[in-house]
């Protein structure tokens, strides 16, 4: 499950973005395969929120073409990335702290008994169940699943909207910053889960300023300077110094790919 | 509380390594009574005034009494029942009040030449209308819904107003009021209706994804977007159906009273609001139930018409009303920190 597969799972090629006169991202190209945790890095600016926005649905490429498998998709929504199993864990988390730790987890996709109209009734039980089994399988201990969540730490809050991104059987799961609010050993935890949630096959793209956190986890490093793909290597072959100064621009003359 | 999330590295576990049983085991029975606590301190409260009142004056206890002051509370409470939902959600309607009033001078109009059913029928479509314009408005333009229903309430009286010349709508037929005075097993129509719809707003409100959706949205809008819940058709949707609560309330106190006057409403909206935050519907959204609602409405009914009754001045209704408010959510917040501070007692004694 963890080869990575011969086909990508997402291909972003030679995208463009531009706001207003500004070009957020210049022609990135980018394939992120299952099972595989790429690492973006760059500095504030550098396109890749923009990047992930894009394939999340929430912005269109100007230019350049995005694949999903052999579909192409240019102008995604949403609700039509979700579909397509693009899942976003974000630097806040985006959790209701007034519902308990079950209901955030099934949130959007609650298990439903039966439907009268627009109505669906929930299956409260299996909700619980489902949540539960999702929390355990991201080593979340959270005693009372139903109490709302505003009590709990960034480490069980961190795991909630893991295991809430997982719910939905996704192909691609991007974590935006995710250790930004962390101490230390919640990092640690974070990173291998990151890890984890790779090796059931996944697509990972890690989001991240912090270079040890990158070298950690990533398999491949991508570097975005000016909205502009300035290094592509696998991890195990790339030095820190190198990554460091392709972000800082002292290697603009080798962009990849 | 276990922090094995933060503290230490997970520990892979099986998909059925924790059993789905110990998801509820850790629920105590406290934790799970909780939320009926403040329930039922509302209808403690209602049964002492209710006991207060009926010791001076036992006439009030009567069964043609308590019709009578059901039936005032029916109409606030379909109101209520739409508010609730909204501010769950995180809006508000500033403008039933002023609705309720167009639609009971509309429907009564209509009454005049149209088929009765036909003019009811329009005038809860009037509320539906005006309730999806409201909730288009608040959508589209980004400031808050208390000032954009400020701006409809005002320009909906006016409209009242204007069609009505500042006269009350008379000469209405007598088959258009024979549903508003009808009763059921001795009970008012309205009555019914207000119970009725209580029901389904709870059921709705706890039972089902629409009603989870909308206490999701009162927390954070932002993580109801992010994993794909049709946020603006859930907004629009709860503006709509106060809408046609309201027309529903407008359209039964035309018939009841057989006739509509132009200042049916006034001040509805905040008798209305007092009545939701009392009956534990955070004002921020997120929290409430219809119950605590329903039992919130009936005590204030009940404050307004046991003064009376105790031949005190009717001014102090008011008063007593607010302070009710204020005593209520003073309660919840000391409740809530008390919460806090044993739970930090808890969490100093378990870790030394």
């Amino acid at each position: 499950m963890s080869m990575p597969a011969p086909q990508p799972l997402v291909r972003c090629l030679a995208i463009s973005k531009y706001f207003g006169g500004v070009k957020a991202l210049d022609g990135v190209t980018l394939e992120l395969y299952a099972g595989e945790v790429v690492a973006l890095v760059g500095d504030n600016g550098a396109g890749k929120s923009t990047l992930v926005r894009i394939l999340a649905g929430f912005y269109h490429p100007d230019q350049g073409e995005l694949w999903f498998g052999q579909q192409r998709v240019d102008a995604l929504s949403p609700r039509q990335a979700r579909a397509l199993g693009v899942e976003t864990v974000h630097q806040h988390l985006l959790l209701c702290d007034n519902l308990g730790a079950a209901a955030n987890v099934v949130l959007g996709q609650e298990p439903t008994v039966h439907r009268l109209g627009p109505l669906k009734f929930l299956d409260h039980r299996r909700g619980r169940e489902e949540a539960a089994r999702r929390l355990a399988e991201v080593g979340a201990s959270i005693s009372d699943l139903a109490t709302p969540i505003r009590q709990l730490s960034g480490g069980q809050r961190q795991a909630i909207a893991i295991a809430r991104a997982l719910a939905a059987s996704p192909r691609l799961v991007m974590f935006d910053e995710p250790t930004a609010a962390l101490g230390s050993r919640q990092t640690e935890a974070t990173l291998r889960l990151i890890r984890r949630v790779a090796e059931r096959g996944v697509a990972a793209l890690l989001i991240s300023h912090n270079l040890d956190d990158v070298f950690a986890v990533a398999d491949r490093i991508v570097a975005l300077r000016h909205g502009r793909p300035v290094f592509n290597e696998l991890a195990g072959n790339a030095l820190r110094e190198t990554v460091v100064a392709a972000m800082t621009g002292l290697l603009t003359e080798r962009t990849v790919p | 509380m276990s922090a094995r999330a933060g503290g230490q590295p997970p520990v892979v576990v099986a998909a059925d390594a924790q059993s789905p049983a110990s998801a509820t085991a850790g629920r105590s029975w406290r934790e799970r009574l909780r939320p009926y606590a403040r329930n039922g301190g509302l209808a403690l409260t209602l049964a002492i005034v209710l006991g207060v009142v009926g010791f001076f004056r036992p006439q009030y206890l009567s069964r043609d009494n308590l019709i009578v002051v059901a039936l005032q509370v029916s109409f606030v409470g379909m109101a209520a029942i739409g508010t609730a939902y909204l501010i769950i959600s995180g809006s508000i309607d500033l403008s039933i009040g002023s609705l309720f009033a167009l639609v009971g001078v509309s429907s009564a109009m209509l009454a005049r030449s149209l088929h009765p059913a036909a003019a009811m029928a329009l005038g809860v479509a009037l509320g539906g209308a005006v309730g999806w314009i409201n909730g288009a408005l608040a959508w589209r333009i980004k400031l808050s819904p208390l000032i954009i229903t400020l701006a409809s309430m005002s320009i909906i009286r006016g409209v009242v107003l204007l069609l009505t010349d500042g006269y009350a709508v008379r000469g209405v037929p007598r088959e258009f009021a024979a549903l508003g005075q009808a009763r059921v097993c001795g009970v008012p129509s309205p009555v019914w209706m207000f119970l009725l719809l209580a029901a389904v707003a709870h059921v709705v409100l706890s039972r089902t994804t629409v009603g989870q959706h909308l206490l999701a949205l009162g927390g954070n809008q932002a993580a109801c977007e992010a994993v794909g819940i049709r946020v603006r058709r859930l907004r629009w949707g709860a503006f709509t159906a106060n809408g046609l609560v309201v027309g529903v309330a407008g359209v039964l106190a035309a018939s009841r009273f057989g006739s509509a006057n132009p200042s049916f409403g006034t001040g509805m909206e905040l008798d209305v609001i007092t009545a939701v935050i009392l009956g534990g519907v955070a004002f921020t959204g997120g929290e409430g139930n219809i119950p605590g609602v329903v039992l919130a409405v009936t005590l204030l009914g009940i404050i307004n018409s046991g003064i009376v009754a105790l031949g005190i001045d009717a001014d102090y209704a008011e008063v007593v009303k607010g302070a009710a408010l204020l005593g209520a959510v003073s309660l919840d917040q000391f409740s809530h920190e008390a919460r806090d501070r044993f739970r930090t007692m808890l969490a100093i004694r378990e870790r030394g």
